[in-house]
């Protein structure tokens, strides 16, 4: 059986070429009868056929069909019917399921000729027209409506109000697609498209999802939206909604919880009951069961459902609901979508209580986020990545050492040198890969013994380390810099290790210290260097080499702006760090201190004597204690 | 239907006495059926309903006619599923498959599974037919790709091309799939595809119905000796055993 991708790939090609020759001049041919068979033939060949369509496309056939359309669409008589049903079934498969047949498509230029065929007086042309626009409005790639734009919005009114069941599907499609901003969600509920979303509830089982659907989007993080909504008909649609939660369709069912879902996180006063939260909880674990898209989506909203809620993942823990996704991931042979929303609904079970953290760590469901890690879908190594970040938050498993093994260290230091896999993936995808892998690792070292910090250190090697450091992405920076922060936290042997490679590690924070794009990374970057100033006469003077500038070039200190800061944390990292260098009763204390005064930091330390943060001013004191000690007057 | 509330009643009526079985006689339970008031346009909508979900579409207009009922889809559209449905049982597969395109494109490419059990069937009449060099190529052009894309899938078409090594088919592991009941399965997959696609549910209600019925007398066994039902094609009622 050749069923390797190499094999059956080429023999495909080959035959679809030999055999589609003819099909380009018969779909140019002036005789209508012989274009409209050509056309069937061509949609039977690819619907369904994902290989074929590639193929087809790249033989040009698209813009072939394009120019049918083109020139007939206007007709209004019945003479080309055939021939546009047949031309818009065609273009909407290639439409259907890849964005490279969307892009083929509105490459084309047919998007403006299926919209004239909404227009048309065959409704059968209508419907072929509806279809596969709504096949386009699938993908990212279609064109959006400005609905701030009139125009715009009465054709969409025009959409949702007609008789044809695949046209109103249509404008339910363009909302979900083009509403983004709350001035179009304003504008739509202005123009009355709630109401007219509300009414298409009771209609027929497409266009019950579909409204679900776009009224989601249009009340989604509106809280003028929501309340316009719940107190519709009042409270019957509401009431509607609940109802269809207990659809007899599993598709229904989902979108039903998912406006819920929306309702709640928008307006926190609606939906509190907890009948209502216990019963969303159920029912989106057991649309797990389905095997298909609905399945695959319903972690994701579980996620939503629970997402920064303590009560809601407490009802989920009672729910049994870290056992209930354990089962499904253990199944094996599941598609990547679903891997990466059970993944990712698990780090958010387990992103603030212990008992979740527990239960998931006694299930050893950890073997299965490991095998994660090296998947070849980089979404699932993201949430692979983000779940361990969430379960290694619990300090009683970190310090029972529950995590630390090779397993889980050398495939997340492996994912932030993606760079194999890199082809594939976007710019954001990789970033946020790196940003997760370290997140994990940074909590896996948090009061970590020093082997594991070794064989870690081991692992990343301080040149990678440095670059991460000085990675493209701000939150990478911030999760690098705590990693290291963790790692050189504790004894004096473990502080060695931003010393390797002749100091690239201290230098690269150094250097980065001198302009940082956010307040998170000074902190985090100060605390670094509090930690190495904690170590011997050596080590403070490195930091000391960074503080400094060297060349009396006139530049200030980072640390003068650190202490200025309006961030009470970087004000105290900066203490904390003058502190552990001023440490006296140690021969190069004086010295120091010395330094210090030159550049300014001391007086502007003594400054801070009163600042209104607590915790710096308790920090002051004992700095300014520290410099009397070793004072000779002089300071 | 109506069997089925009595019973239900009866089931919670018994609950809330005592545990020991309680027998209840014809009278007693004809007396109830006939205290339970149904509509007969709720009667007329679950046979239309059946008649439409099944495809009768003679018998429905014929039954519309005598009882007024309206179907909840046009009459016309049966025909046509019943057309593909037929292509299927009939081992038309391609043509089955040309008649769903026409009918709406959307559904063989947005269902994925459901096409390629229609390509599957395809190349089981190739083989059935002897056409071994033919079935060859479609398995490796059409299916081979889904097989790549879908693991499931994968197996399954091995399991079809593995007919392809026996001389005695009949006789052989895969042989269940030359049946004709493969055909059925088949067919009555795209019917669902093509019923869900017109908004219209995939099932009819009343086998549903009879199914709870059944459920409902077994919880009732347990309770109460009654008059059961026990051939459900007479729906006669038969005293109960005491």
């Amino acid at each position: 059986m050749p069923t390797s991708a190499s094999a059956s790939d080429s023999s495909v090609a080959v035959s679809a070429t030999l055999r589609q020759s003819d099909l380009l001049p018969r779909l140019a041919s002036s005789d209508g009868v012989v274009q409209v068979k050509a056309l069937r033939e061509l949609k039977n060949r690819i619907i369904g056929n994902r290989t074929k369509k590639l193929s087809f496309i790249k033989l040009g056939l698209v813009p072939a069909v394009a120019d049918i359309l083109a020139s007939k669409a206007d007709a209004g008589d019945g003479r080309y019917s055939d021939l546009l049903i047949q031309s818009a079934a065609v273009v909407g498969s290639f439409a259907c399921g890849f964005d490279a047949g969307v892009q083929a498509v509105l490459d084309a230029g047919v998007f403006p000729s299926l919209v004239r065929l909404l227009s048309h007086l065959d409704e059968k042309v209508v419907d072929a027209g509806a279809r596969s626009l709504r096949m386009i409005y699938q993908s990212k790639l279609a064109p959006k409506y400005d609905f701030l734009q009139q125009k715009n919005m009465e054709f969409l009114l025009s959409l949702l109000n007609s008789e044809n069941e695949n046209v109103t599907g249509l404008g339910a499609s363009i909302i979900m697609h083009s509403c983004e901003t709350v001035a179009e969600q304003k504008a739509l509920c202005q123009a009355g498209v709630l109401k007219k979303l509300i009414s298409l509830l009771k209609g027929s089982l497409s266009q019950r999802d579909a409204s679900l659907e776009s009224l989601a989007t249009i009340i989604k993080n509106n809280v003028e939206a929501v309340s316009e909504f719940v107190g519709s008909d009042s409270g019957r649609a509401l009431r509607s909604v609940i109802e269809l939660t207990k659809d007899r369709y599993p598709r229904t069912r989902l979108l039903a919880s998912v406006c819920l879902i929306v309702i709640r996180n928008t307006c926190p006063c609606y939906l509190q009951d907890i009948g209502i939260k216990t019963k969303l909880v159920y029912l989106l674990l057991e649309l797990h069961d389905d095997p298909g898209q609905v399945g695959d989506e319903a972690s994701f909203a579980f996620s939503t459902l629970i997402a920064g809620s303590e009560d809601l993942q407490k009802l989920a823990f009672e729910a049994n609901a870290i056992d209930k996704l354990y089962n499904h991931l253990q199944k094996g042979a599941l598609h990547p979508k679903r891997v990466e929303g059970i993944l990712l609904a698990m780090a958010e079970l387990c992103s603030k209580l212990d008992s979740c953290r527990f239960k998931f760590i006694s299930l050893k469901a950890l073997d299965l986020v490991i095998n994660g890690l090296t998947q070849d879908s980089a979404g699932v190594r993201a949430a692979a990545c983000i779940c361990l970040k969430s379960v290694s938050r619990s300090i009683k498993s970190l310090c029972a050492g529950d995590f630390m093994n090779e397993m889980i260290v050398i495939p997340l230091v492996q994912l932030l040198d993606d760079s194999c896999t890199s082809v594939q993936l976007s710019k954001s995808m990789d970033s946020d890969l790196r940003l997760n892998a370290l997140w994990a690792l940074r909590n896996l070292m948090f009061l970590a013994d020093s082997a594991s910090k070794e064989s870690i250190f081991g692992e990343l090697e301080a040149s990678s380390l440095a670059s991460l450091v000085s990675d493209s992405e701000p939150l990478v920076q911030e999760q690098a810099l705590a990693l290291v922060r963790n790692l050189v936290d504790g004894c004096v042997n473990c502080i060695e290790f931003v010393f390797a490679e002749n100091g690239i590690i201290l230098d690269a924070v150094g250097r980065h210290l001198q302009s940082i794009p956010k307040v998170e990374i000074g902190i985090q970057g100060m605390y670094l260097l509090c930690n190495v100033a904690s170590g011997n006469e050596f080590h403070k003077e490195a930091v000391m080499h960074q503080l400094v500038p060297q060349a009396e070039n006139g530049t200030q200190s980072f640390m003068i702006k650190f202490l200025q800061s309006s961030d009470s944390q970087l004000r105290t990292a900066a203490v904390w760090t003058i502190i552990n260098l001023t440490f006296p009763s140690v021969p190069g204390a004086f010295g120091r201190l010395v330094k210090l005064r030159n550049t300014g930091i001391i007086s502007q330390v003594k400054s801070m004597v009163n600042d209104p943060c607590l915790e710096v001013k308790l920090r002051i004191r004992t700095a300014l204690a520290q410099f009397m000690t070793s004072d000779d007057g002089s300071i | 239907m109506l069997l089925f509330w009595i019973v239900i009643r009866q089931l919670a009526e018994i609950e809330a006495m005592a545990t020991s079985k309680k027998v209840i006689t014809r009278e007693e339970w004809e007396k109830k059926l006939n205290d339970v008031k149904i509509r007969k346009e709720d009667m007329n909508k679950l046979v239309m309903n059946f008649l439409v979900t099944e495809g009768y579409v003679e018998a429905a207009e014929k039954f519309r006619m005598e009882s007024g009922t309206e179907p909840d889809i046009d009459l016309a559209t049966i025909t046509d599923r019943m057309a593909v449905k037929k292509a299927v049982q009939c081992g038309n597969v391609e043509d089955a498959i040309e008649k769903v395109n026409d009918l709406n494109p959307e559904i063989l490419d947005t269902n994925p599974q459901l096409f390629f059990h229609l390509q599957q069937q395809r190349l089981i009449e190739l083989i059935r037919n002897g056409k071994v060099e033919e079935a060859l190529e479609f398995a490796q052009e059409e299916l081979a790709p889904r097989g790549e894309e879908n693991q499931s899938f994968l197996e399954e078409l091995e399991r079809t091309v593995a007919l392809l090594a026996f001389e005695d088919v009949s006789n052989c592991p895969v042989g269940e799939l030359l049946d004709i009941q493969q055909r059925l399965k088949t067919a009555s997959e795209v019917n669902a595809a093509i019923l869900t696609s017109q908004s219209h549910e995939k099932d009819p209600k009343l086998p549903s119905l009879l199914k709870m019925l059944i459920w409902a007398q077994n919880q009732l066994d347990e309770k109460a000796a009654y008059p059961r039902i026990n051939d459900l094609s007479k729906a006669m009622l038969e005293d109960p055993a005491v």
